[in-house]
């Protein structure tokens, strides 16, 4: 056995609760129950603006998922491949996946979405949704492709030697053998950037897309009640944070489940 | 005690300033979504220019004060103006019943009606016309609420008018609705633009809209130096001239 690694973890999802964190004390239930409860107090004593702020915005709810979702998708795609070719022996795809990686996340995802949308649209008209899906998994399958990369790694070495010795090919060691085991260490990450994703995807409101944040700043537009109108789209995005961060640590508890 | 000193100098420093600047002439700080040319926008040398801005500091100096103007962008404009971030708006602010419940008109200063700007080969005489088809305009603009009271169109809200007149052009959109000014402005004077957009109608409307200064409701101090300084300028024949270097004599 090494010695233990010390690992800090900072990345721009959500703070996973700890699965061993059993009270009703922590970070997550206080935060969860306060956001509960001020959307519901908010909605009952005052249903004028906070009952139609709340009417407003599900048709952006369901526009947030559905980019979340497909771009996750599109991004896991990307990161397989190019998590594959950061650790391909192939000087050319190395330095093709290498390149990828350095390229995107050097360009803030803003800017990303404007061109894809707006500078590209010159040449290529991709409709609104499906430029946000493609940027979101173009910039996202760069950092996808790190966890994919690292979560090959963790597995040891040992592992190919013997699906090699017993006759698997390259490929085969790969997809049947190191893949599978990898899932366990990638996930959690992966649930982690979903939660992130989902954050990030507020910038597509850029486009015209009509998500949460969109649809909140059209009725503040009308209405001039910003204060209300804000207040409800970020307890909102907290809330649905919220809930998929205990997902991702469900899914985390149920991963170390094996490792006993 | 020095730190306490020190702590006193500043003070009577800070609260000596504005009382410094108060005896010269009141500054009126201005803000203006300067994406709407020819009526507020930012020029090749980063300046910021147009009518409005012409016509606010023309009556600044009837007036006597000072203007200053701040590029702020739309969506916000007005929570900024109420949070007392600047002491107006002088940015094509369209004067409605719903804005005047939070916020001040000065007397209006414009004209406009809603135009809408097309694909040179669309056949469109109303906006029922584009029924199922996509309608861009800028949030919180009367085009966007003009879009949004036709049924069966699609409206798309964008943070500026530029990105949907983009938009137009590249053909993700089937028209754009905003001021009659800046609709001449994109689809006529861009060289780009004038070769695919036309203006295809104006949106027809049972009254007349009319562009005013906002300020802060209640603030009558502002209000009055911005309409005596629009009385001012109407009467001396200055409007006049700044109307006619903006848009022709007409």
């Amino acid at each position: 056995m090494t010695e233990k690694q010390v690992k800090i973890e900072v990345t721009d999802g959500a703070s996973i609760p700890d699965s061993n964190d059993r009270g009703i004390f922590n970070a997550w239930w206080v935060s969860f129950i306060g956001a509960v409860g001020i959307i519901a107090y908010l909605i009952i004593t005052k249903p004028d603006p906070y009952r139609d702020i709340l009417l407003f915005v599900p048709d952006g709810i369901v526009v947030t998922f559905e980019v979340t979702i497909c771009s996750i998708f599109g991004a896991l795609f990307i990161g397989l491949f190019t998590g594959l070719g950061r650790i391909s022996s192939n000087k050319f795809i190395n330095l093709v996946a290498s390149t990828y990686v350095e390229v995107v996340r050097g360009i803030p995802l803003l800017v990303q979405l404007f061109y894809i949308y707006y500078a590209m649209g010159r040449v290529l008209q991709v409709p609104d949704m499906l430029s946000a899906i493609i940027a979101m998994s173009v910039c996202y399958g760069a950092y996808m492709g790190e966890v994919f990369r690292a979560g090959i790694e963790s597995i040891d070495a040992g592992q190919t030697e013997a699906a090699r010795s017993l006759g698997f090919n390259k490929n085969e060691t790969m997809f049947l053998v190191i893949l599978p085991q990898a899932w366990r260490t990638i996930l959690p990450p992966v649930g982690n950037e979903f939660i992130a994703l989902l954050k990030d995807s507020s910038l597509v409101s850029i486009l015209a897309v009509a998500d949460i944040l969109r649809r909140g700043r059209e009725f503040a537009a009308e209405s001039f009640q910003y204060f209300e109108t804000y207040t409800m789209i970020a307890l909102l995005y907290l809330l649905i944070t919220l809930i998929l961060s205990k997902g991702v640590s469900h899914m985390e508890e149920r991963l170390n489940h094996y490792d006993r | 005690m020095l730190k306490r000193i020190i702590v006193v100098l500043m003070l009577t420093m800070f609260a000596a300033f504005p009382a410094m600047a108060g005896s010269k002439a009141p500054v009126v700080t201005i803000a203006s979504d300067c994406t709407w040319p020819p009526m507020e926008f930012v020029n090749k040398d980063k300046q910021i220019v147009g009518f409005s801005v012409d016509l606010m500091k023309a009556c600044g100096k009837a007036a006597g004060y000072e203007v200053k103007i701040k590029n702020v962008a739309w969506d916000g404009i007005f929570a900024g103006l109420a949070a007392g971030k600047y002491d107006a708006i002088c940015s094509s602010v369209t004067i409605n019943e719903k804005r005047k419940k939070v916020m001040d008109f000065s007397a209006p200063y414009f004209a406009v009606q809603q135009s809408v700007v097309t694909n040179k080969a669309s056949d469109a005489k109303t906006l029922a016309d584009f029924k199922g088809k996509k309608l861009g305009a800028q949030i919180g603009t009367t085009g966007y609420f003009a879009i949004k009271a036709v049924d069966g169109v699609i409206p798309k809200s964008y943070d500026e008018i530029g990105l949907a007149m983009e938009d137009l052009f590249n053909g993700r959109l089937a028209a754009v609705v905003c001021d009659d000014p800046i609709a001449a402005d994109f689809a006529l004077q861009q060289e780009d633009y004038a070769k695919k957009l036309k203006i295809a109608f104006v949106v027809k409307s049972d009254k007349a809209e009319y562009l005013g200064v906002a300020v802060q409701k209640g603030n009558k101090e502002i209000l009055n130096l911005i309409d005596k300084g629009l009385k001012a300028v109407r009467a001396d024949g200055t409007y006049d001239k700044i109307k006619a270097k903006w848009f022709g004599s007409n």
